[in-house]
Formats: structure tokens, sequence, C-alpha cells
């Protein structure tokens, strides 16, 4: 399922790191080629080296050249951005050992491994998650979404968060964990409970759960929706809200995508089918069955999309209510909510 | 306390003038305001002129004078008139509800004060007896007197400071946190270079405070210099110090690019902003353009990328904030918010208060930023406050934003305090 595609002038790998733990074993290639830069014989400044790799990696045609060097540096050196890094430690000679660093990581990054898996980790809203490949990269729009959610859970809890009103949410794919951690983090009776088709990406979650504390109002289960709905019901009782950033691009746009997706992040997060609604539409099939009544969806969708949902779910899932489309801090169409209306009819079926 | 531990850093020159030959600065619009002490909404910066040397006076100095004492009669007067409305004992004359309110409110506003004021009557009496028992013929009791003599001194004392504290009034400004903001002006690297470092210590005078202290903007220069930053400082009393640290800041030294040796002066500009609550002040989200790496393209699951940095231009004014101190986006543009909130609250502010001079032909409020405050001269190892014409020695400990930062900045908050002090009175006694 999951492809690397290699050129084959980065054939001459010297290391392979393997990662993943049941699925065999992933390798990666730490890329030296000719054209990796020397280390220096002369000692060089950290402002030097940031200098030397923002231009290789320009040279080379990685994205983000400036941005790239600086993250991989501001980290060996301590920080999380070169913003916040002391402007003295920059004029400072590198160490043997940390100019190493330094070279191997940034090979990697010349590989096109995304910046998020070379320094293994990365933040999302006030937390800082373990990212390992192929586990998808959670995006900044979706920290919109835990926004969205948050707002609305807040509201509903009102001021008095007592312990009566014990709520539950349900993540469907839950990749590094990002969105079920995030909303933990900040509503402490929370519950949640997070799903994921991939074995690496339950292995993170747990670990960035337990990294965070987190892990007592997690449950974490390795379950496809697509072909065991039915262990997902069972799982799933009443919970107020189903959050998910489904995978949710068109599978023709899955050639044009930059090699640090292609190549490192598991298709199986990113792919939505033929109209990138695969796993939406199970989503909201499922739903009704999973939601208490008035209790909420939230998905992070492609901008063509909100329409698309809206007419689908009026005509294939009469008990969800479309409620609203919400946009991204650059104005797409990007979040959909929908809510669990129980008609009277549905009542009598329940109580029969 | 803080009056008297003031004398003993001034030295009495006789160049020093005393404040009341001052230019008659007087607030007549707010007038209302300052007579009663508490509700004063004013914006209050410290009144400079050219080299104003000024004469620091003590308590009793202070008690001695007739306005103050005329002043604070006047204040006892209004609050029994306003204790017999509210307790009822006064029927003559019923007064509607809004005015019951507003007295209500002053009874229990000057009651400090009033408390004060009784407290210190009470031991000048009670210093009158003990002065006629030290005319005593018995030998003991006269030493009893005189060290009861001591201790009332000394209550008295305290007193009075108390009561002089409480005539200040408070700005609304002085309770809230602040964003401060800090500009290389002019000299090239070298005033970015001076920047970096009056950064750092305000970054050192907030931890000495133990204030809170985060960066919103940072932005460098190729060697080191800072061209411009600000950071959300909160904590108590944050504003109510900071506030003194607005303005021209100038340097003069030898830079580190300087070939040939030669002395230059350079600027930066502190800016310092109260940061307003959310309910205070709001900003409407459709009049601001948020501006990220990913506004082309896709976005969402089709683009990973790393550059998190947030831009937010607020269409109506063309104020900018922007923030790449986090990797999270969205952490970015909380901060970006935050300095652009602070700065549109800042000039709302200022256009209240220039347009409240403005009538009275005085511009006080814009003084705070252009002004030339303070000097770092390096050849001379001193660091001078041009408001007060204080002169500290040991710029390198002065940097550090500890100790030697924290005297000169309660000089000056003791002059505006007294500046403040006498321009009550002044309003007082006018007022007739």
């Amino acid at each position: 399922m999951w492809r690397i595609s290699m050129s084959t002038s980065c054939r001459a790998c010297l290391g392979f790191r393997s990662y993943g733990k049941t699925k065999g074993t992933w390798s990666f290639p730490a890329v030296r080629t000719c054209s990796v830069p020397a280390l220096p014989a002369l000692p060089i400044t950290a402002a030097q080296a940031l200098e030397l790799w923002r231009r290789h990696f320009e040279e080379r045609g990685v994205t983000e050249p400036e941005q790239s060097s600086q993250y991989i540096i501001a980290h060996l050196l301590g920080a999380k951005t070169i913003e916040t890094l002391e402007q003295d430690k920059l004029r400072e000679i590198l160490s043997q050992e940390k100019m190493e660093q330094v070279w191997q990581l940034c090979t990697k990054r010349l590989s096109r491994m995304p910046v998020q898996y070379v320094i293994e980790e990365w933040d999302f809203r006030d937390l800082t998650l373990k990212m390992r490949p192929p586990v998808f990269i959670p995006r900044p729009e979706t920290e919109e979404l835990v926004e969205l959610v948050l707002t609305d859970l807040q509201k509903k809890l009102g001021p008095d968060i007592s312990a009566d009103s014990q709520q539950t949410c349900l993540e469907v794919g839950c990749g590094s964990g990002a969105v079920s951690l995030s909303l933990l983090k900040t509503l402490s009776q929370l519950r949640a409970l997070a799903l994921d088709q991939s074995q690496d990406a339950v292995d993170l979650t747990r670990e960035n759960a337990w990294r965070l504390g987190l892990s007592d109002r997690l449950e974490i289960y390795h379950v496809d929706v697509m072909k065991e709905p039915e262990t997902v019901l069972s799982l799933c009782g009443s919970v107020t809200a189903l959050i998910s950033n489904p995978p949710y691009l068109f599978s023709e746009d899955m050639m044009s995508l930059e090699p640090e997706i292609s190549r490192f992040e598991d298709p199986a997060a990113l792919d939505g089918g033929a109209d990138g609604m695969n796993v939406i539409k199970q989503i909201l099939t499922l739903a009704p069955h999973m939601l208490s009544n008035h209790g909420r969806v939230y998905l992070e969708v492609d901008p063509r999309h909100p329409p698309l949902i809206r007419e689908w779910a009026e005509v294939n899932v009469q008990a969800l209510q479309f409620v609203e489309t919400r946009h991204d801090m650059s104005g797409r169409p990007r979040f959909c909510i929908l809510q669990k209306e129980e008609s009277n009819e549905d009542h009598e079926v329940d109580q029969d | 306390m803080a009056h008297r531990r003031l004398l003993t850093l001034f030295p009495r020159g006789k160049e020093w003038i005393t404040l009341f030959h001052k230019p008659q600065h007087v607030i007549n619009q707010t007038v209302h305001e300052l007579v009663s002490p508490f509700s004063g909404k004013s914006k209050r910066t410290l009144h400079t002129g050219a080299p104003l040397m000024v004469k620091l006076l003590s308590v009793d100095e202070l008690f001695a004078r007739r306005s103050l004492q005329e002043h604070l009669s006047k204040i006892e007067k209004e609050y029994s008139e306003c204790l017999k409305v509210v307790s009822g004992s006064v029927a003559e004359d019923p007064c509607s509800e809004d005015d019951m309110r507003a007295k209500r409110t002053k009874v229990s506003l000057l009651s400090p004060l009033i408390q004060s004021m009784r407290e210190l009557d009470i031991k000048q009496k009670e210093m009158a007896e003990t002065e006629m028992l030290l005319k005593d013929e018995d030998k003991d009791l006269r030493e009893l007197a005189e060290l009861e003599k001591e201790n009332c001194l000394q209550d008295i004392q305290d007193l009075r400071e108390k009561i002089l504290d409480l005539l200040i009034p408070e700005e609304e400004a002085d309770l809230s946190d602040l964003v401060l903001e800090v500009t290389a002006g002019v000299g090239g690297q070298e005033a970015m270079l001076f920047n970096a470092e009056v950064f750092d210590m305000y970054h050192g005078f907030a931890q000495h405070q133990g204030w809170s202290f985060d960066i919103l903007e940072h932005m460098t220069s190729d060697i080191g210099g800072l061209r411009h930053a600000s950071a959300s400082i909160s904590g108590p009393q944050s504003y109510k110090k900071m506030k003194f640290e607005a303005g021209v800041h100038r340097v003069q030294r030898v830079p580190k690019t300087e070939k040939q040796g030669r002395m230059h002066t350079s600027t930066m500009t502190v800016a310092v902003l109260p940061q307003p609550t959310e309910i205070s002040f709001t900003i409407n989200s459709k009049d601001l353009r948020i501006e990220t790496k990913r506004a082309s393209g896709a976005g969402g699951q089709h683009v990973n990328t790393t550059d998190s940095a947030v831009r937010i231009v607020h269409l109506p004014t063309g104020v900018v904030a922007e923030c790449q101190q986090e990797r999270s986006q969205l952490k970015n543009k909380e901060k970006a918010m935050k300095a652009l909130r602070a700065k549109l609250y800042s000039m709302k502010l200022e256009e209240a208060t220039s347009k409240r001079y403005n009538q009275r032909k005085i511009q006080i409020g814009t003084r705070g930023r252009s002004e030339k405050i303070r000097t770092y001269n390096f050849a001379q190892d001193r660091v001078t406050d041009h408001r007060i014409g204080l002169t500290v020695h040991d710029i390198k400990s002065f940097l550090l934003g500890e100790n030697l930062l924290e005297e000169m900045n309660c000089s000056l908050q003791e002059f505006s305090n007294q500046e403040t002090l006498m321009e009550l009175l002044e309003e007082s006694s006018q007022e007739g």
C-alpha cells in the first residue's frame, strides 16, 4: 500500500533506519550522494552552517530551503525556531559533534524528508508531539478544527464543568494524536476515543499521550472504519462529538503531491477516493449510531466538499442535519459541522 | 516611606527648581476626576519640558502647605455630606437614585483616606499631650514622654505618607498588563545593536520583578542587532512601572562597527502599550486580513509546509503585526493578535488623550514617544535620565535591568506622584 519512491540517483545510501513495528520494516534512504556538501575542514559558526545549507537546499530544489535549514539547526541548538534562539549562539563555532549532527539531519532533508520527521517532533497548538514516518503530519488547518470543537464543547459544558457532565468525544483517524490530545489537554473532564487503521499511528498516538500525561482519559483502538464498521459501533457508545480529519484528497490529486508527502506520508491518511469522500461518507453513515442526541460531527475537508457533503447527507443520512461550513485562516471553506437530530420515529424504533 | 527614601537619593543642590515654578499645565477638563481622587481615568505621563530639574519635597514640607490642608478638609467635607445623604439623615432633599448611587460609591472610595486622616488627627492630639508631659517635673515621666514622642512622630510620618499615596489617583491603565515595543532609531546597525541591549535589559527587568515576558515580534539584523521587537509583559504593577520607560533612549559610544574609533550617537525608541482585556476592547474580525504561507495553493492535506509565520493587517488603519516565534501557526496568530490589539488600543487611547489635550493646547500625550528621555554615555560610564536630571553610574549593571534600573524607575515614579499631587492641589485651590 505504501510505496517508497526513490530516485535511482539516491540509491547510494549509506544508512537505513527502520520504522514501524508490526507491518515490517520501513526503510528510508539517508541519502549521501556526491551532491552532499563535504564536512568543512575548518570550524564554522552556526550562522555559516545555516547559510551553507540554505544555499544547498535551494540549489537542490528542496522546498522551504531557508526554513528547513533554520528549523534543523535551531532544533540542534535547543530552540524551536531561529527567532527564539539566542543571537549569540549563532555566532558561536559549532563543535565537531554538533556539526556532524547538522550534516546528518540536513542530509535527510536533502532526500525531501519533511522537517518534522527529520527532527522527529513538531508543535500542534500548545503541544509538542513526536513525529515519525509514515504517520500523517498534522497541518495548521487542523489546529483550527480543534479550536472550533473546543469553542463548541466549552459552550456546551457551560462555565462550571462539573463531574456530571462527563463527556466523551471520538476521533476517527487519529494519526499522531494531535486532535484528541489537544482536546484532552484543554478540557480536563473530557474523555476521548481515538481510532486509526494504521498500527504506526496507534503506537504514535499512545506514545504522545503517555509523554503528555493524558493516557488515562484516552482509549486508542487499531481499527479500520471502512472494513470493520461493526467493531467501531461496538466500541463507541454515545459520544458528544465525533471529530475527524479523514483522508480527503481526490485520488487524481495524489499524483501531484510534493515528494515530502508522496514519499514519506501514509497514503491511506490522504487518499479519499475518486471524489475524496470515501471515508467521509462512511463516517457520516455511522455517526447517527454513535452520537448522543444533538451530538455533532466536525470534519476537516477539501474546499470543494462542503456543498457535496450537505447534499449527500440530506439524501442519505436523515438523522443528521447539516449545521454549517466554516472557513480556515486563508478563507477556504474547510470545516463542516453536522448535528444529530432524533426524529420521533427514531424514538419509537429505539423503544422497540 | 517612599517619599522619605527618595530624599536620600538626591543631593539638595542650588540648581533644583521647585515644581511650582513650572508653567501652568493645568488639566481643566479632568478637574472633577482629579478632585475625587479615585476616579482618575485620564492618561498621565510624566510632564517633562526642557531638562527639567525638580526638587522632591519631603512629606513634612508637603503637609506644611496650606493647599494640601485645604484640599484635605475639602475632601472631609465632601465625605461627610455624602455620608449624611447616604445614611438618610437629611430628609429635606430626596435625591435621585443615580445621585444616591454616586454618593454611596464616593463614600466607600473615600473612606480609607478619611480613616487615615482621622488616625492622623488622633496621633497629633496624642503628640500634643506628650509634649505637655515633656515639661513635667518628674524625670522618669519626661523620659517616658520622650520615648512616646518618637513613636508618635514615626506614626505620624507613616500616616502622612499613606494619605499622600491615597491622594494619587490610579490610572485606568495602571492595572493592566502591557506590550513593550522597541524600535531602532537613527544610527543604522549601531542603533540596532543598542536596541537589542535595551530589549535584553527589559527582559532582565521583568525577571527581576517576577513578571512574565513573552516575546511576540523579534526582527533581527545581520550582525546581531534588533530592528524591532515586542513582548507581552504581565505581573503586578507592570504597566505602572514600565510606563516611565517609554520614550527615546540615546546611546553615546564607539560602536563595535566603527573602524576609526569615533564616538557615535544613536537612538532607539521604547513604546509601552497597555494591554486591553477582551472585554474592554474588541476588534471586528472582518477588519482583519490574515496572511500565512499557506494562503496560496490548496492548503490542507495537499501541502506540508513548516513556515508558520503569521502576519495580520488591520484594514481600516493599516496597522500590521506579525509573529514567527512559534512552530505552531495558531500560536503565532495568537501572539500577532496580542501585539495588534495593544497597538490599536494604544492608538485609541492616544487619540482620546490628544483630543483632550489639544483643546488646552498642551501636548503631553504625544511626548511619551518622541522625546529623548535618557542617555547612556559609555565613555563616562553613566546613565542620565533627562526628565528628572538623575545620573547613575555603571552602565553594565544598569543594562542588567536589576537594582540600578529599579532605582531609576522608582525615582521617576516618586516625581510623577508629586507632580500629580501638585496638580491636584492647584486644581483644588482654583476651584475655591
